[in-house]
Formats: C-alpha cells, sequence, structure tokens
C-alpha cells in the first residue's frame, strides 16, 4: 500500500470528482440520472457537477470538502464523500442539494424535472439527522481490489467522529443492481435497512434500477 | 405586496406541488415540517416561486432561507 496515500479533496480535484459522481450516480449502467431527469447531455452534466462543486457549498453530496480522495503515485484513482447530515446550524443535505441544482441548472431542465417527478418520486430514502452520509464511491477499474473502498470508509468516519465524538451511525444509499457496491458495504459491517421501490413502468428509462436501498452501519454498540 | 398575500401564493405553490394542505402557513413553517418536501419537490417550489413573484434569488440567499417567515422576508426584499 505504500503506493496509496489518502487525502482530503481540494478545489484543484473538482475534474476528477466530477468523473467520480457520474461514475458512481451510473453504478454499473450507462444510464445516467442526471441527464436522462434534466435532459441535459453528458457534457452539460460534467459542466453542471463542475459548476457546483465550485461553489463550494459544505455538508452534501456536491461538496468538495465532503470527499477524500485515495492517489497512487500522486494520480487520484478512487474517492468517496461523506458529510453529518444537517449539523447543527446547517440546512439539511437534500435542501443544499436542491439549492445548489435549481441555481446552477436552466428553467426548461428543471420545467423536464417537473414532467418526470412522479416517475422517480418512490425511490427516494430520506437522510437521518446527526448521522454520517455517505455517497459516490468510485475506484478506478486498476486498482479494484486492494481494499480501497475501507479506506476511505474509515477516513471518512475517523474525521465524523472528530467532529462528533458521539456520532452513532453511518449511512449509505445505494441502487440494488449496484451489486460491488453493496458486497463492499456489507463487508464493512453494513446492514440493508430500508429500501425504496418505483413500479412505475417508465423508471428504467430514467434512473439505473428501480429499488434503491438503505445500508446503515452503527458505531456505538 | 402584503405578507399575507405573498404567504397565500406560496401557500398554492405548496399546495399545487406536494398535492396535500397537512401543513399550517406560519413564519416558523419550514421544509423539515412539511411531508414531501425533498429535494425534487424543494427545486420546484422554489423556482415556482421565482417565476410567480418575478425574482431570482442567490445561491448565498436560498442556503440561508430556514423557515417560511425568512422567505417572505427576502421576497419583500427583491420585490422593494
Amino acid at each position: 500500500m505504500n503506493e496509496y496515500q489518502l487525502r482530503p479533496a481540494n478545489e484543484n480535484d473538482i475534474e476528477f470528482i466530477t468523473e467520480v459522481i457520474i461514475a458512481a450516480e451510473k453504478g454499473n449502467t450507462n444510464l445516467l440520472g442526471f441527464s436522462t431527469l434534466f435532459n441535459l447531455s453528458e457534457t452539460e452534466v460534467r459542466k453542471a457537477i463542475e459548476s457546483m462543486l465550485g461553489e463550494e457549498i459544505d455538508f452534501c453530496e456536491f461538496s468538495i470538502s465532503s470527499f477524500y480522495i485515495v492517489t497512487y503515485n500522486n494520480i487520484p484513482v478512487a474517492a468517496f464523500g461523506g458529510w453529518i447530515e444537517a449539523m447543527p446550524g446547517e440546512m439539511p443535505s437534500k435542501i443544499l442539494k436542491s439549492n445548489l441544482l435549481g441555481y446552477t441548472l436552466s428553467k426548461e431542465s428543471i420545467a423536464f424535472l417537473k414532467t418526470k417527478s412522479d416517475i422517480i418520486k418512490d425511490t427516494l430514502i430520506e437522510r437521518e439527522e446527526g448521522c454520517l452520509q455517505l455517497e459516490y464511491l468510485y475506484v478506478n477499474y486498476n486498482h479494484r481490489g486492494k481494499g480501497l473502498p475501507t479506506l476511505l470508509i474509515n477516513a471518512l468516519i475517523e474525521r465524523a467522529k472528530t467532529t462528533n465524538p458521539l456520532l452513532k451511525k453511518v449511512q449509505v444509499q445505494t441502487f440494488r443492481n449496484n451489486e460491488n457496491a453493496i458486497k463492499v458495504y456489507l463487508k464493512n459491517g453494513f446492514k440493508i435497512t430500508q429500501t425504496a421501490l418505483s413500479h412505475h413502468p417508465e423508471i428504467f428509462n430514467y434512473l439505473p434500477h428501480n429499488e434503491k436501498i438503505l445500508l446503515e452501519k452503527n458505531l456505538i454498540n | 405586496m402584503e405578507r399575507t398575500e405573498i404567504a397565500e401564493k406560496i401557500k398554492g405553490i405548496l399546495i399545487k406541488i406536494l398535492k396535500h394542505e397537512n401543513f399550517e402557513i406560519k413564519d416558523e413553517l419550514s421544509a423539515t415540517d412539511v411531508e414531501g418536501w425533498d429535494s425534487l419537490t424543494h427545486m420546484l417550489i422554489i423556482t415556482d416561486i421565482e417565476e410567480l413573484f418575478g425574482v431570482k434569488f442567490k445561491l448565498k440567499e436560498l442556503n440561508k432561507l430556514n423557515n417560511l417567515g425568512n422567505l417572505i422576508d427576502l421576497i419583500i426584499s427583491k420585490l422593494a
């Protein structure tokens, strides 16, 4: 593991973290929800994500400060984001994320989403206040099987514990078909605690899968 | 425009997007108090409010909005 180094992401990593978000959103499919739901090309999505990360809003999935990166010979090869949900005095991440999307995307894109909201609404799972939320795990294909997700998960938990030593729980959401990610989470002590299923006939045209699952890991026995 | 008039217009938007009326319009009302006010509906609510009142919020302003009272104050300041 000598070649691998762990560090927090910074503004110079925006391009890499954008790729991380896009790859993680797709899971193991070619379907990018941000493209299908906002009627945007992948290039337009990339530009929007870079712009949102550049706003430097903390405590949500589009916060550059949420991410830890693993580098191999100084080149980023893996990343994972994490933040404590709705810290005292902070907005819930769902509001911060929505504000970023609404502020960044065009009226036409939001109007397009409006016509699709009924299709995806049943796949939304609420994030629990005070819990560490993990989002957007990515490991470059050539660096898989090296335990990098465990390294990232542990680093994110340790950082969160320095902010809140009484942190009780970690939560992560993923689509049911993302079997590799689910295996990683189960191996790291997470358990499936909730599922959100959409029966809408068009769901597979817009999201990688029709079922979202919530996994949790308790930090206090 | 009076506060009560703004509040009533916002109420109309909330009912239209959330598809229920199980909330009380008061200054302390926040997204966490209202069923169905999630990441998806929040975006639609804010966009509709901007359109209805002919205003555009800054990101910094949006991220400071803790409740309905703050939102009404912000709209009044934009319309002034």
